[in-house]
């Protein structure tokens, strides 16, 4: 009998010739994450007088595949920052378990909760601060060649107490926008968003509630044109007072109607 | 301590013919100077409780914890080399972060206990150390719920694999002492430091094994045993720090917090006025006693 | 002098719990020249006493800033104190690199000492023969005064004193504690030189060769925070302060010191040149 392993439940190599091996050699450069895998779409997300809204559906893709239908994106820092994830899953929940850690590790130091001697979640890390430090993380992985592939949004307040809103990506490329949206919604929310709040000064008039409208009006818009969508999504407000997210939020009053003055796709054949 | 100037007190790790290894227990010594601290385990929680001499009037009030937070749901304090507890603390969060990281969840009280069980024995066994000059107390609520997979971002599956059995109890308050030597146990109430004596007579007058203690009750105990404790170094002043763990209903959320100001507060005036309260009876057979 | 067995090194307790090399490096911090540090609710502040080696040589410098927001007072090793020093530097950098903040005083005083705890537990180690007195703002209750032993222990004081003969600074700081917080910068500085000159050596004086004064202060909460960067102001930019301290103008223990607006005063006139 032949002891190696390796050669066991083969055919045999004189009628079938020898096994090709080669893609186990770990010869030439180290290969890290290539592309993504389970992925989520669209985050989007609008600053308004007193805060911030952010949304993403609940929808992990294997490819095209809709593989998962109940994973929230967005998860809330500290109870004072929203952080909304696009790209890789796995990666966010990397991330996700990392940023755990980093609030264990504030909440060490930070005064306590009963503290009246300073207000509730200063000295504790902000949006802002939240935001640089995976600008960085995700900056120093790329140039190991070990890229996080993600798009994401932290929103919440800064150091003044303003609604902040900023993005980075999986290159550790990072900017700032009163509305922002990754994946699809760059291309279809975003216009719609800056229909309402172009500048920082527009996004300082609109109320909670408008806020929220247009945000759920950017979701509907995202699941009629994007077929890496789901109806199921997670709404976050952020404000002075702490963050709100839900996790069940559905798409209502949908119309198919325009579907059938589209030609020309899929397997139509009339 | 005979075996002074026989030499075999000189260094770590030596034993002596007699089977000692004194460089423990003279670190045992370190901790037998610190101030008092104990811990409570009670049916739907752990208290935790210091008591901080006062060694200077220069001392920012209420800003020198000695209670610390390892993870969400632990909480350490100790009597001792303050410096050393710290060294202790750090490691004790290495420990907990690392778990999470291997296991993707958080680390029982138990494996912690164990854990730095082994640390501080380490320190035990090498010349070039020193033992631990502390005696650490550990609290912990382990989670009775179940715990999802990942954390709050993407659910695990809803059904098959989790490792839970039907029936089962699992999680609940847990209490550990450690001292310099490595040795723990499990506790249902633990003392250590300078009035370790007297606040164990306390600890054991509670039935705490019984289980009817309940949380907010033991809060107050802790204050008092505190106050008992401190009784017999009385000229000095002292601050007293508390935390507590409850269950995932309960006022902390399985969560280690320091015990609210006012809470505290409420305690330390019942134990003033219990201790008051004994002053007076001590008084009163005396002078039964003088009359007899 | 009398010997025993237990303090050759940091690795072997004494039978009654103690660690002698860990005692004789504190003794090193009283060998340094005195600095006093008091916090109020707006402002932290270290003074010092400066020496030099003989007379025509410059003075050894006490205070040191690390960051915008924190500084030290060093009384012991000069050279084990820039050790820490460069530490803290690099640590407030780094941190101001990843998140953007400046880093909470007590988490960096942490870090050094849990530095200094591992040198009292390795042999081949010695303990720091430095204490330091560091002062600084964060957003975690405003400007914060921290004492650093070379234990490895860190606490929080009102206000302190360490280095030669600064008993006596203590005693004066004890007796004024319930002031400090609600004290003005120009008080706060006061008192600091106050308690600096109970600890001087008869027939010492503060002068504008001696004496260093540093402050870092921090006003209003949220958007209205503003912070005053640690500053460290020797020469002639003390005279003003340390004429208003002068014994002269005292009217006793409790006189408020009034100094002269809130930027430090031109030079006095009786000093002497420097050269």
């Amino acid at each position: 009998m032949d002891h190696r392993p390796q050669n066991w439940g083969r055919p045999r190599d004189d009628v079938y010739g020898a096994y090709d091996g080669s893609y186990l050699q770990s010869s030439g450069p180290k290969q890290a994450t290539q592309s993504p895998i389970v992925t989520g779409t669209s985050v989007i997300a609008l600053k308004f007088k007193d805060g911030v809204v952010m949304a993403a559906d609940n929808l992990a893709s294997y490819g095209s595949l809709a593989r998962f239908t109940d994973v929230p994106r967005l998860r809330s820092f500290a109870e004072t920052s929203v952080i909304g994830f696009g790209g890789d899953v796995s990666d966010m929940q990397y991330l996700n378990r990392h940023l755990t850690d980093l609030s264990i590790d504030e909440a060490y130091a930070a005064p306590s909760s009963t503290d009246t001697t300073t207000s509730p979640g200063a000295g504790t890390l902000n949006a802002a601060n939240l935001h640089k430090y995976l600008q960085k993380l995700l900056y120093s992985r790329r140039n190991n060649f070990d890229p996080l592939w993600n798009q994401i949004l932290v929103a919440g307040l800064d150091s003044s107490e303003a609604p902040f809103l900023a993005s980075v990506d999986m290159r550790g490329t990072a900017f700032t926008s009163p509305s922002l949206a990754t994946g699809f919604g760059a291309a279809l929310a975003q216009p719609i968003m800056r229909r309402y709040a172009e500048t920082d000064e527009q996004a300082a008039q609109l109320s909670r509630e408008e806020a929220v409208k247009i945000i759920k009006e950017c979701m509907k818009v995202l699941y009629y044109r994007d077929a890496r969508s789901l109806d199921k999504y997670s709404l976050a407000v952020v404000t002075k007072a702490g963050v709100e997210i839900s996790e069940d939020e559905q798409l209502e009053q949908q119309s198919w109607a325009f579907a059938e003055r589209i030609k020309g796709y899929g397997t139509q054949t009339v | 301590m005979t075996s002074i100037g026989t030499g075999y007190d000189l260094a770590n790790s030596i034993f002596s013919p007699d089977g000692r290894n004194f460089q423990v227990e003279y670190a045992v010594k370190a901790v037998e100077n610190g101030g008092t601290s104990i811990g409570i385990r009670c049916k739907d929680g752990v208290v935790l409780a210091v008591e901080k001499v006062i060694t200077s009037k220069l001392l920012k009030p209420g800003a020198n914890k000695r209670i610390a937070t390892i993870d969400r749901h632990l909480g350490v304090v100790y009597s001792g080399m303050v410096p050393d507890g710290r060294h202790f603390v750090d490691r004790a969060r290495d420990e907990a972060r690392g778990w999470r990281e291997t296991f993707k969840t958080p680390i029982g009280t138990a494996d912690l206990a164990s854990r730095m069980g082994g640390y501080l024995q380490a320190h035990t066994l090498y010349q070039y150390v020193r033992p631990f000059g502390v005696t650490a107390i550990i609290a912990g609520y382990d989670s009775e719920l179940e715990t999802p997979v990942e954390g709050e971002v993407g659910k695990g599956p809803s059904v098959g694999a989790g490792g839970k059995v039907a029936g089962k109890k699992h999680g609940g308050p847990f209490l550990y002492m450690i001292e310099p030597s490595g040795l723990y146990w499990g506790y249902y109430g633990a003392a250590t430091g300078k009035g370790r004596q007297s606040a164990k007579a306390e600890l054991e007058k509670l039935d705490l094994a019984g289980g009817e203690l309940s949380l907010e009750q033991a809060v107050k105990e802790a204050a008092r045993i505190i106050y008992v404790a401190h009784d017999d170094n009385k000229d000095k002043e002292f601050e007293l720090e508390m935390s507590w763990i409850s269950g995932a209903d309960g006022p902390t959320k399985g969560r280690h917090e320091e015990v609210p100001k006012a809470i505290r507060e409420e305690a330390e005036r019942l134990a003033k006025k219990a201790l008051e309260g004994d002053d007076e009876e001590e008084e009163k057979k005396d002078d039964e006693k003088m009359e007899e | 002098m009398f010997r025993n067995n237990y303090d050759n090194d940091s690795v072997t307790f004494s039978p009654q719990g103690r660690i002698f090399q860990v005692e004789y490096a504190a003794e090193a911090v009283k060998q340094g020249s005195v600095v006093v540090g008091i916090a109020s609710k707006t402002h932290a502040v270290l003074v010092a006493i400066k020496r030099n080696a003989e007379e025509l040589s410059s003075y050894q410098k006490k205070l040191f800033p690390i960051d915008e927001h924190v500084g030290i007072a060093i009384a012991g090793l000069t050279s084990d104190a820039r050790v820490l020093s460069n530490f803290m530097k690099q640590q407030c950098l780094a941190h101001r690199l990843t998140y953007g903040r400046d880093m909470p005083v007590r988490s960096l005083i942490d870090l050094i000492g849990d530095k200094a705890q591992v040198n009292t537990q390795h042999l081949g180690k010695r303990p720091y023969g430095v204490g330091l007195l560091v002062a600084g703002v964060d957003e975690r209750g405003g400007p914060h005064l921290f004492e650093f032993q070379p234990s490895g222990m860190t606490e929080e004081m009102v206000a302190f004193a360490i280095g030669a003969r600064s008993q006596m600074a203590r005693t004066y700081l004890e007796k004024n504690v319930e002031k400090f917080a609600e004290c003005g910068r120009e008080e706060l500085i006061a008192h600091g030189l106050k308690a600096l000159k109970e600890s001087l050596v008869q027939d010492r004086e503060l002068t504008v060769e001696n004496t260093s004064v540093g402050v870092v202060g921090v006003t209003g909460e949220g958007a209205k925070r503003v912070v005053e960067p640690f500053k460290v102001f020797d020469g002639q930019d003390v005279a003003a302060w340390i004429e208003a301290v002068a014994d002269d103008k005292e009217g006793g223990d409790d006189a408020e010191a009034e100094a002269g607006g809130d930027a430090p005063a031109p030079a006095g006139e009786t000093m002497e040149v420097d050269e």
